[in-house]
């Protein structure tokens, strides 16, 4: 049995007293695609913020391929391999998108600074190659029409699939997006899981935050789901799908039973 | 050291100490309801010392009138400014705040230099060389007013914070913008009031002070950088924090010069304020009313 | 690629016929008004790479230049060391002073950072004025010696001019080379997205030290042959004028871009001279025209420019201007 890529184990943060996430532990293994659920409130972005370094926890160990990342700070956990994504999607406005992508490659491949400042060789060969892969994600993402814009110009949903790309330069380990189709039309929906499969195929794997529950029901392996910052379900979709708890945690329990009662479950 | 030089030392400082203060709580007030630090600040206490002098030299004003014109005057400028230019900047971002304040003092600073020149002022009036004895020292009566003055404004501002309905929507819109607007305060009308308070006390300032020190453009110049620290001592929006500091640097200021080295003296605010951000930066009694 | 060999072209030709300037020419005037613009030329671009690519309004640059003026001046005078050692221990006495103050006021809020760097440039300024033992109070320190560099004397007013235009060229190289690095372009990054910048392995902290301490050792080098050049240092080398001049050459030529910030640096340097304006006047001018491009322009020319390319590109992406 192979060690997981991600262990949490009790992960806790408080704010004035009050358990955001409480004592949250699991593991995922690499390869798949894990779906993060759970109703407002439910502690999911703060256990994003924590893992990510964002946040300091009050309690909690995880490790990355053996690594512990607990308490080191963001820049420090994406340099280890985990990436994420932001809920207010997050670009650089005034920098084109190839600029956007390769300014989030440059720190993974090991160049330091006087390389930087001087531009000797080893350098320049990166330099080229994050602009080749950055094409190569744009044109994944469908935007390498827009390579060169700033990306002040880019819509929306053209914003978010920019921020997904952004994530994948560094070819991470594990890449955590948060609530990547909130506030996108059903085409833009479609688009984005096919845009996730192809990262996920091309060898990284992925944790995925969302309220769209349908979303992720399709497209995850398997389903995490919190509430009030507690794990009340982690398995498959079929199951989850049908769990009383999880149907309880949103719809209330009258709710969940008239669910269940008409078999709709 | 006799008690009659001590006691002149605390007096001074009292009355140095209240020009801070009422240069200070402005500057606080702006920054608490606005969040602007307004560089051009000390330049109203200048602007107001020179409207005094003129008042008394040119229109021969007794004492109280030009207290009285000068302070109507600072609130008119007030309200001009923050029509003109400080409302264009809501939400506008911290830098360009700044610049456009700084742009201020420099055009006024400036403008003064050119139309009036450095060389300072003396307002002489017929009390300038009335002295006032308490605890064995004599202390002018000129700076025993200004004093008054201060502690009557500084009184005034607290009751209007505390007790009157506005000055309770001022720490409000303090406390959280939001919030304030949507229980139906309108952060423009409690934004231009504490500018108008603000440049008012300024300008007071500045016409009390006149009869005391010279009068020159770049007397506002000297203060508002201590003010800025004094501000942070007191914890960045916290007007009554400010006061405190303010009252207690210039007791210092004032008792250190009797037997300390200058530099010592003029650097104490700011190697007040350094210690102060290095041990607790949010200011000795916390930033205002903001948590 | 060939507008950047153009563009590189141009400047090289322009830096030629600047340098042959004192081979054509006597006039002392307009010497001055080239050393004028060489210095002021560092200081901008040190204040350009410290508020415009890191986004850090700092007020300490003048702090700065006058600390490094002073240590080189007192080594001269002091210890009899020669030019170049002592200039370049001014640097690095600044860049010292840059890495405590960054260190210890990057943590604090935007407010506090900008009034603790302008604290500290008047702090240095006090200190000049009143540790009398050290610095000879006000009076400060005059007919400092003939700076040699080599055995080259630099003594006439052509000599100064080719040096601190030497000088202000390897400064703004250096300023160049990083800006448009990838450190440069990590620099900016952090400006415009903190967050986003983390996530992506990029450490805020470490890049907007490096930034300080460099634009501060530049800076304070650049004081220190500065006042070579006067002969005399005083504590107006710390006067608030300076902080003045080179923000608004900095806001008018756009923060974060290069070469407009040094075309704004010229402009400003000669203009004023050309029409005569005595310095309250000056200084007024700049007031009202920082007023106007921080309600009117706030990007500066160069963010213009931007601007416009934005608009550009969302006519290509959309067939109109949103």
């Amino acid at each position: 049995m192979t060690a997981p890529l991600l262990e949490v184990r009790g992960l806790t943060k408080r704010y004035l007293g009050v358990a955001a996430v409480d004592d949250v532990s699991f593991a995922i293994d690499a390869g798949g695609i894990v779906g993060l659920i759970g109703p407002n409130g439910s502690g999911k972005s703060t256990t994003i913020d924590c893992l990510s370094g964002f946040q300091r926890a009050d309690a909690g160990h995880w490790a990355l391929d053996g690594k512990p990342l607990a308490g080191r700070p963001a820049h420090a956990v994406a340099r280890a391999g985990l990436t994420r994504s932001f809920q207010t999607v997050r670009a650089y406005d005034e920098l084109s998108l190839i600029e956007n992508l390769r300014v989030a490659a440059q720190q993974s491949d090991g160049a330091d600074w006087w390389q930087a400042l001087l531009r000797t060789e080893p350098l320049r060969t990166h330099e080229a190659a994050s602009r080749a892969r950055a094409l190569e994600l744009l044109t994944t993402v469908g935007l390498e029409r827009y390579a060169d814009a700033p990306a002040a110009v880019l819509s929306y949903g053209q914003r978010k699939l920019l921020a997904l790309a952004a994530c994948m330069m560094s070819r991470p380990r594990l890449a955590i997006f948060d609530e990547p189709v909130a506030g996108v039309n059903p085409t833009m929906i479609r688009r984005i899981e096919s845009v996730v499969r192809a990262f996920n195929a091309s060898g990284t794997t992925l944790v995925i935050v969302e309220h769209n529950v349908d979303f992720i029901l399709n497209l995850c392996d398997r389903v995490i789901v919190l509430e009030s910052g507690r794990t009340i379900a982690d398995g498959a979709p079929a199951l989850i799908r049908s769990d009383p708890r999880v149907l309880a945690a949103y719809l209330g329990r009258s709710g969940a039973a008239a669910m269940l009662a008409r078999g709709q479950a | 050291m006799d008690a009659a030089f001590f006691v002149q030392l605390l007096l001074n400082g009292l009355v140095l100490g209240v020009i801070y203060a009422l240069i200070a709580m402005g500057l606080s007030l702006i920054f608490g309801v606005l969040e602007i630090i307004n560089f051009a600040h000390g330049e109203f206490y200048m602007l107001g010392a020179m409207a005094a002098y003129f008042a008394v030299e040119r229109v021969h004003l007794g004492y109280w009138a030009t207290i009285v014109a000068v302070t109507i005057g600072a609130l008119c400028v007030g309200w001009v400014l923050y029509e003109a230019l400080l409302a264009r900047l809501a939400g506008s971002g911290f830098e360009r705040s700044i610049l456009v304040t700084l742009g201020l003092s420099m055009v006024l600073q400036n403008g003064a230099v050119f139309l009036f020149t450095t060389t300072p002022k003396m307002l002489q009036t017929a009390d300038t060389y009335s002295n006032v004895t308490i605890g064995g020292a004599r202390i002018a009566l000129l700076r025993v007013l200004a004093l008054g003055i201060g502690v009557v404004a500084y009184a005034g501002l607290h009751l209007m914070l505390h007790r009157t309905q506005v000055g309770r929507a001022m720490r409000g819109v303090a406390q959280n913008r939001d919030a304030a607007l949507m229980v139906g305060i309108d952060p423009r009308a409690v934004s231009r009031l504490a500018v108008v308070v603000g440049i008012g006390l300024s300008g007071l300032a500045g016409a009390a002070l006149a009869p005391v020190y010279a009068v020159h453009p770049l007397m506002g110049f000297a203060f508002v950088f201590k003010a800025f620290a004094i501000i942070i001592i007191g914890g960045l929006g916290n007007v009554s924090g400010a006061a405190v500091a303010a009252l207690a640097l210039g007791v210092l200021e004032s008792v250190m010069g009797g037997f300390l080295p200058q530099v010592v003296v003029d650097a104490l605010s700011f190697g007040a304020m350094i210690l102060v951000l290095l041990v607790r930066p949010q200011g000795l009694f916390g930033r205002g009313v903001r948590v | 690629m060939s507008r950047s060999t153009g563009l590189a072209t141009a400047s090289a030709l322009l830096l030629v016929a600047l340098f042959a300037v004192p081979l054509v020419t006597r006039n002392e005037y307009l010497l001055a008004l080239g050393v004028s613009f060489a210095t002021f030329a560092v200081l901008s671009s040190g204040l350009n790479l410290v508020y415009g690519y890191s986004g850090l309004l700092s007020f300490a640059q003048v702090g700065f230049f006058g600390l490094g003026a002073y240590t080189a001046a007192l080594l001269m005078t002091e210890l009899q060391w020669s030019a170049l050692p002592a200039v370049v221990a001014g640097g690095a006495l600044a860049a010292v002073a840059g890495l405590v103050i960054g260190y210890s006021s990057l943590r604090l809020s935007r407010h506090a950072f900008a009034i603790v760097t302008l604290s500290f440039a008047l702090l240095c300024g006090i200190v000049a004025r009143d540790w009398v033992s050290l610095t000879r109070g006000s009076m400060g320190i005059p007919g400092l010696p003939v700076p040699t560099v080599g055995a080259w004397r630099i003594a006439r007013p052509a000599d100064f001019y080719w040096l601190l235009l030497g000088y202000s060229v390897l400064a703004n190289t250096i300023i160049y080379a990083l800006v448009t690095s990838r450190i440069g372009r990590a620099m900016r990054a952090i400006k415009l997205n903190e967050a986003l910048a983390q996530s992506q392995g990029l450490d805020p902290l470490a890049h907007r030290l490096l930034a300080v301490t460099l634009s501060a050792s530049l800076t304070g080098m650049a004081g220190g042959w500065f006042v070579f050049y006067l002969t005399i240092v005083d504590p107006s080398v710390f006067d608030f004028y300076y902080t003045e001049t080179m923000l608004i050459m900095v806001i008018l030529g756009g923060p974060g871009h290069f070469w407009g910030v040094l075309v704004s640096c010229a402009v400003l340097t000669v203009v004023p001279d050309l029409l005569r304006f005595t310095t309250d006047l000056r200084m007024v001018l700049y007031g009202a025209v920082l007023i106007v491009a921080m309600l009117v322009l706030p990007g500066g020319i160069g963010g213009w420019l931007d601007r416009r390319r934005v608009e550009r590109w969302r006519r290509i992406a959309y067939g109109s201007p949103r």
